[in-house]
């Protein structure tokens, strides 16, 4: 099915550059083919169950420096003429730049086994069964685990085809599968929310006992808060907080936010910005992450690009565009959402590299701490200056162990001080979609309680 | 777009599969937008879509599918996903004859979006840029946005209806930003309508360039607004956010349905003062909010939902109807092809009444003028709202005094409706795209000049909760 579909784009892909060439202008083809699957169970029921397929193509052109885009989800002969007419008739009214320039073809593609024909294989009846027995999961580990509010499957397969007039030709499949759970736990009156989400490149890799119990577990503990007293103190994050976290870095180191002034690392490639031990990448070639792709949204071949080694801010990322407009050139990182909008710097597998501390040893020597579970209001913290100050959840760290957990705390201060100020990197990194990190302990964070 | 012979045989496979009810919703739709900013075009974007969502209902179960693929083929292959392993095979030799649905009325675009040249929609912005910069040196930023729809849509389900219906809207935004001895002000104005660009007259965007950038530059030299409870008088040219954001979403019957209505359970209780009239119309010509039919193929209504000051009903779409044993109100509709229908609003409004405008603001001692509404936020559980005041103006001694900034206004959307005391004799629409469960439709709002005996000004907006709604209106 797959391969049938890609013949298929890239003969439409031919088609568009034929046409653009008729009309003498440089042109790229982005053409993309997405199926999804969701499930949706609540009490053993199928509450909602979602299939989309979706077929479209982006047509980007370059009239003599000037960007001309349009986009189609009907791929007949004539809608492919009108919308190459459409972007090469834009074009004219679009200012002269000379960073316009579409990649050259010269790329080599790494092969990634990004395809897991069980996932198509499998069938529906089963996938549904994978969903219900998320909820069982959840629902037989304790009595206390009062009310599920949605547990689900989803899966997604992409095809996609690049090309442009600079002779690049690129094509790849992938696909993907998931669970995840949204419950509550009761206990004399205190209710917690818990949940639990896992992404995986192989159906049998999606463990659904194990989905339930965690998402279960992340309420149990959270059961019964007591209060956190004001004042500075040690911390560590657990891997989700700490992709949380990621979210904001991720948007300082786009080379779009850096030119445009946008960037709290603007200006501070070659300084120290975090611990000596912490490394991060942006690796769109680690397959076990969902960012991984042989090639970007323009067709530039992904790569691994380090971005801080060793506490040292060695790179920003960068689409062609941007790339050009720096001086150097495309990392790898024009990244599209859909084919209905141009290429934008994006991520790919945004990554903390993990250290050699078990999840335990980070907690060792710890008198009072605050062990970081939840963060809330991440999206308010200001990538130009830096400065965070966000809602907190976890559990207090007494004598070098967990204690009781904690709810309507706040963490505030600034994220490179919090980069420099890390301390301990756990061994346990763990993926959220396509950023993944290790638990991070901090020397000091100032916590805001009663 | 989709042959009716077609449609029937798809559907007639849904309900030989078991189902209670199922839809095909097939849309093909034209779209154009274009982003000006920095004095330069930043971006235009054209879309060419052809879709459908196939709907099948059982149990109160939804399943939902959809696809670019709109060949009989591919409608097929929906219905067998949608209508999972779970369901068993009955027999029907019977066709399933779907019947032509005539509209109730027409709306009749004049100047089309695709009859327009891009070339005279850039203009638009770039004079609406030149007319706001001349305004001052003190004008630092002047964007616009332009967006424009053409769609063909065509619904056919398993009570034999079928219905085919064209919408078109068109939509601008000028957005000034002016500076001032560190001081930053902005001023916006916004044009919409279930319409053509005959919305816009001879001179284009430059009417509204000038009002936004009139209002940022008099912003700039205007005072901290005061704090405390106070009548608050505001003008029809406000639009009606505040009807639409503190009562209307509360009188959608899913939202009722759920427990998450202030306005559950009190249907024929008054509820609002009794100069109070809430009407939601999708039939008003060329307002943002208006269709023919809606997104399940019920005819666009007239509902009464509040009659002076007493709840008379709720908005409803097919499922939250047939829940309540009621018929549908027309408010079943969704963003496209790629998601299900929910009750949502249209054109929502407070009826005109009598009073004369300069009275309400003569027999007002003191208080708070709103001309216009910024953005803001409603918990729909209890009602309670903080919205911003873009333009707001003291009354003194029944006069309209100097222009206030940096207001906003709190209160309980219920609380507020049962405290109008005054009703003026005029209406005034304000136009958004209003979200809920992700999906995005255009709706106009409107109200008369309103006096509120009392509420608060000078609040702070609080921590954002799930239950809150944010509300932009741009």
């Amino acid at each position: 099915m797959e391969k049938r579909v890609q013949d298929y784009l890239q003969e439409r892909g031919e088609k568009v550059l034929n046409l653009a060439g008729d009309l003498k202008v440089q042109a790229e083809a982005f053409l993309l083919y997405n199926r999804e699957l969701s499930i949706e169970v609540v009490g053993g029921e199928v509450e909602t169950l979602k299939q989309a397929e979706e077929i479209g193509l982006g047509v980007r052109v370059i009239d003599k420096g000037r960007l001309g885009f349009a986009y189609t989800t009907d791929l007949s002969d004539a809608a492919l003429k009108k919308t190459v007419e459409r972007a090469v008739y834009i074009a004219r009214y679009a200012e002269t730049d000379e960073h316009n320039v579409l990649p050259a073809g010269e790329q080599v593609y790494i092969n990634l086994p990004l395809y897991d024909e069980n996932i198509e294989k499998e069938s529906l009846e089963n996938k549904i069964e994978l969903a219900r027995e998320i909820e069982r999961g959840a629902r037989h580990k304790d009595k206390r685990i009062k009310i599920v509010e949605r547990a689900g499957y989803e899966d997604t397969s992409v095809v996609l085809v690049i090309m442009n007039t600079a002779g690049l030709k690129a094509a790849e499949r992938a696909n993907f599968c998931g669970g995840y759970i949204f419950l509550v736990a009761e206990e004399d009156g205190d209710a917690q929310h818990g949940f639990a989400a896992v992404s995986k490149r192989r159906f049998k890799d999606i463990l659904p006992r194990d989905i339930g119990e965690e998402g279960a577990v992340r309420a149990l503990r959270a059961l019964k808060p007591g209060a956190i007293k004001t004042g500075n103190m040690p911390c560590v994050m657990e891997p989700y907080v700490v992709t949380r976290f990621l979210g904001i870095i991720a948007a300082a180191v786009s080379g779009d936010a850096v030119q445009k002034g946008k960037s709290m690392l603007k200006g501070r490639i070659g300084d120290k910005v975090a611990f000596a031990k912490l490394t991060l990448v942006d690796d769109g070639l680690y397959v076990e992450g969902m960012g991984a792709f042989p090639f970007d949204g323009e067709g530039v071949a992904a790569r691994k690009n380090t971005i801080i080694a060793n506490g040292v801010l060695r790179s920003f990322l960068y689409d062609t565009y941007t790339g050009l407009k720096a001086g150097l050139s495309s990392t790898g990182n024009g990244q599209r959402t859909s084919f209905r909008t141009l290429p934008g710097v994006g991520t790919t597998n945004f990554m903390i590299s993990p250290g050699d501390k078990t999840p335990g040893e980070l907690l060792e020597g710890i008198e009072r701490g605050f062990y970081i579970t939840e963060v809330m209001g991440m999206h308010t913290a200001n990538p130009i200056t830096g400065e965070f100050s966000v809602g907190a959840a976890g559990i207090m760290i007494e004598k070098g162990k967990l204690s009781y957990p904690v709810k309507g705390a706040t963490i505030a201060g600034n994220i490179i001080d919090l980069l420099q100020k890390v301390d301990g990197i756990g061994n346990d990194i763990r993926f959220y979609g396509s950023r993944a990190a290790p638990s991070l302990r901090i020397k000091s964070l100032s916590v805001g309680g009663v | 777009m989709l042959d009716s012979r077609i449609l029937s045989r798809v559907l007639h496979r849904a309900l030989a599969r078991g189902a209670d009810f199922a839809e095909i919703y097939g849309e093909e739709r034209n779209t154009g937008s274009l982003f000006y900013e920095d004095g330069r075009l930043e971006k235009v974007n054209q879309g060419l879509e052809k879709g459908a969502g196939i709907r099948v209902v059982k149990n109160g179960n939804t399943a939902y599918v959809y696809t670019n693929d709109i060949s009989e083929e591919g409608l097929l292959r929906g219905i067998d996903t949608a209508y999972h392993a779970a369901a068993k095979a009955r027999d029907l030799d019977e066709e399933l004859a779907l019947r032509i649905k005539e509209a109730p009325f027409v709306f009749s675009p004049v100047r089309r979006p695709e009859e327009v040249e891009w070339e005279e929609k850039i203009r638009w912005a770039k004079e609406a840029d030149r007319a706001a910069r001349s305004l001052g040196e003190e004008i630092r930023q002047v964007t616009v946005g332009i967006a424009e729809v053409e769609k063909k849509v065509v619904i056919a389900n398993t009570e034999g209806e079928l219905v085919e219906k064209e919408e078109v809207r068109t939509r601008a935004v000028v957005n000034v930003v002016a500076c001032k001895d560190g001081i930053m002000q902005t001023g916006y104005e916004t044009a919409g309508g279930a319409a053509g660009w005959e919305i816009l007259g001879e001179d284009g965007l430059n009417g509204l360039a000038v009002k936004a950038g009139d209002l940022a530059l008099r912003l700039l030299e205007a005072k901290p607004a005061p704090a405390g409870r106070m009548p608050v008088v505001m003008a029809a040219e406000a639009g009606g956010t505040m009807v639409h954001e503190a009562c209307g979403h509360g009188l959608e019957a899913d939202l009722v349905g759920k427990g998450l209505s202030v306005y559950k359970d009190k249907k024929g209780k008054q509820v609002a003062s009794e100069l109070v009239t809430v009407i939601d119309d999708a039939t008003l010509d060329k307002k943002y909010g208006s269709y023919v039919f809606d997104d399940e193929g019920v005819p666009g209504q007239r509902t009464i939902l509040i009659a002076k000051g007493e709840l008379k009903g709720y908005m409803y779409d097919r499922l939250t109807a047939a829940r309540d044993g009621v018929l549908s109100t027309g408010n079943g509709r969704r963003e496209s092809y790629q998601h299900k229908p929910v009750p949502r609003m249209s054109n929502t409004f407070i009826a005109p009444g009598n009073d004369r405008i300069e009275e309400i603001i003569r027999s007002t001692p003191y208080g708070l003028l709103v001309k216009k509404m910024g953005g803001g936020q409603v918990n729909t559980t209890n009602g309670d709202f903080v919205f911003e005041v873009k333009e707001g103006y003291l009354i003194r001694d029944g006069e309209v005094a100097e222009l206030v900034r940096g207001a906003t206004i709190s209160g309980n959307g219920p609380e507020a409706l049962l405290n109008v005391d005054r009703v003026g004799n005029d209406l005034g629409f304000a136009i958004g795209v209003c979200g809920k469960e992700g999906q995005g439709v255009p709706v106009a709002d409107a109200q008369p000049t309103i006096r509120i005996k009392e509420l608060t000004v000078g609040g702070i907006v609080e921590e954002e909760t799930p239950a809150i709604k944010r509300i932009r209106r741009r």
